[in-house]
């Protein structure tokens, strides 16, 4: 039998399947929204955050199994995206248009939602422990724990160092605090940029942030100028954004890459001064230290992350290779080729959600496949992009299909393309958080 | 006898048929994973009201070749969806056209 005949499965079909049934084994999915699941009385899920990953995970997770029993721990009311808090460091946007609430989590698909931190997990008694003392059980957990600094990476770049040298790399205060530096930078100022080598959160990010930064300065800051130190030789769609800085901005952006010295090692965050592998001291107007990362904190508690600092899962459902019945999603994972964005937290969410309901139900597992669209902003009318398809071959995962925006291409595709940047912000803020 | 052969052939045919829905009812879910990642840019189930056209409710026949043509570097005002599209079979695309067309518009 194809896919293609049962896409078309009629309603009169599903009864039929229902009244034989099949459908209490094999529960609803791709159906349309459940209502209120609130007196769900099937298994437990607890996933621990609501960022791009977690919030995606609950919402399949019920729209593939309603009767599943949901539940999201996240600390914050609010989300902040990352994708998109370029646009609010350049001014572009404001704080509230990448803020995400989880109001459709809970009254449309009766997700429980917990605002509470996730302190502990017992992996053996299949139990999370939260900050305010409470413990729930779970048949299956999914962490998206998000990203931690790496606070011992970088000579003298710790927490306090922080707020005199945003990192900025987790959106909402940081964001704020950088906004408000550079607007208070004096006209002929220095920002300096100082990237992390690989594996980090959003590999095109440091190189948006600098070309939205500049654009910024175009119309604020005529005088001043972007130096990016960079631990590395190679990044993300690195000949798309050298030629379009040439093109808009001309020498006001310096790239600086690991064998030029770029790799910063020591940091004076009050003096904002920096220090590289060489001892080359730079001196910054405002510094930005996007540090090297590692699995958010609470995948250490549960015992997911190996020597890396990162989660290896099996590439079929996310499933942590170390723990059972817990699948770890998004930036946390090593999941190379796919990049740590949004875009592939959310649809890594996907996979597991529907790992989870088959591994519950004994059904034969569903295919792995993902999809990814990173668009950077050069300007706001100038979008570039890389997108891929990836599956598993032979137990990794590998790319279906893909690459980047042509290197030669009219205005008219660059403007399109940030036009999509902007459609697709709000189609994934839509599809994670119903906002 | 007779019956005993009635009862067993009535068993095995109402398994086989359980056994075939069940194999649709698969099959189904796997075209619905697959169309999960297009929400990302066109809205959970194609449903989107941005830039990009919305796809649900659309023909099928429209969306598929659409989608042929994508994959096979026929559309001129591709940007990304060709090189996305490259990343599924044929039947898959089909299943994915039917798919959308049978979601509601928003």
């Amino acid at each position: 039998m194809t896919r293609s005949t049962t896409a078309s499965l009629s309603a009169s079909r599903r009864t039929l399947l229902k009244g034989l049934g099949a459908g209490a084994l094999l529960p609803l999915i791709g159906c349309g929204p459940p209502g209120s699941g609130n007196d769900a009385s099937g298994p437990r899920v607890v996933v621990v955050g609501g960022g791009f990953g977690g919030a995606t995970a609950a919402k399949y997770l019920k729209r593939f199994w309603p009767n599943l029993q949901v539940t999201l721990i996240e600390p914050n009311k609010v989300f902040h995206t990352c994708p998109f808090s370029n646009l609010v460091l350049a001014g572009e946007r404001r704080m509230e248009s990448i803020a995400h609430s989880y109001d459709e989590l809970k009254n449309h698909y009766g997700v429980q939602v917990i605002h509470a931190r996730a302190d502990d997990i017992d992996p053996d008694g299949h139990r999370v422990t939260l900050d305010n003392g409470d413990r729930l059980t779970y048949d299956r957990l999914v962490l998206s724990p998000g990203i931690d600094i790496r606070w011992d990476a970088i000579e003298g770049y710790d927490r306090a160092a922080a707020e005199h040298a945003p990192h900025a790399w987790m959106a909402g205060d940081q964001t704020q605090l950088l906004r408000r530096q550079l607007e208070g930078m004096p006209d002929d100022g220095v920002f300096i940029l100082s990237a992390p080598a690989d594996p980090f959160r959003c590999p095109p990010g440091p190189y948006e942030r600098a070309s939205l930064i500049a654009h910024y300065f175009t119309q604020h800051k005529p005088r001043a100028k972007v130096l990016i130190l960079d631990a590395k030789d190679n990044f993300s769609k690195q000949g798309l954004f050298t030629s379009a800085w040439q093109e808009l901005y001309g020498d006001r952006i310096e790239w600086v890459g690991l064998s030029g010295d770029g790799a910063v090692m020591r940091v004076d965050a009050e003096r904002r001064e920096v220090e590289t592998e060489f001892g080359s001291i730079h001196k910054a107007s405002v510094l930005n230290v996007v540090p090297p990362q590692k699995a958010g904190l609470i995948a250490d508690r549960a015992g997911v992350t190996d020597a890396s600092g990162w989660v290896p899962v099996n590439p079929n459902t996310f499933e942590s290779t170390q723990v059972k019945d817990i699948y770890v999603v998004g930036d946390a994972t090593v999941a190379a080729p796919m990049p740590k964005s949004g875009f592939v937290a959310n649809t890594q969410a996907k996979v597991a959600a529907a790992a989870i309901v088959s591994s519950l139900e004994g059904t034969p597992l569903l295919e792995a496949r993902w999809a990814n669209t990173c668009y950077s902003l050069i300007n706001p009318e100038y979008g570039i992009s890389v997108a891929h398809v990836y599956n598993v071959q032979n137990d990794q995962i590998s790319i279906a299909s893909g690459g980047l925006s042509p290197g030669q291409a009219p205005g008219t595709t660059r403007r399109l393309e940030a036009e999509y940047a902007y459609s697709w912000y709000n189609a994934i803020a839509q599809d994670t958080w119903g906002s | 006898m007779i019956m005993r052969s009635l009862l067993l052939l009535t068993t095995v045919l109402a398994l086989t048929s359980q056994g075939a829905l069940a194999d649709e009812r698969q099959a189904e879910r796997q075209t619905a994973l697959l169309a999960s990642s297009c929400a990302n840019c066109h809205g959970t189930d194609g449903r989107g009201t941005m830039t990009l056209a919305a796809i649900a409710g659309r023909p099928a026949s429209i969306l598929e070749s659409q989608l042929l043509a994508f994959k096979h570097d026929e559309s001129a005002g591709a940007t990304v969806m060709d090189r996305i599209a490259q990343g599924y079979s044929d039947d898959e695309l089909k299943a994915l056209a039917d798919y959308f067309a049978n979601q509601p518009e928003l």
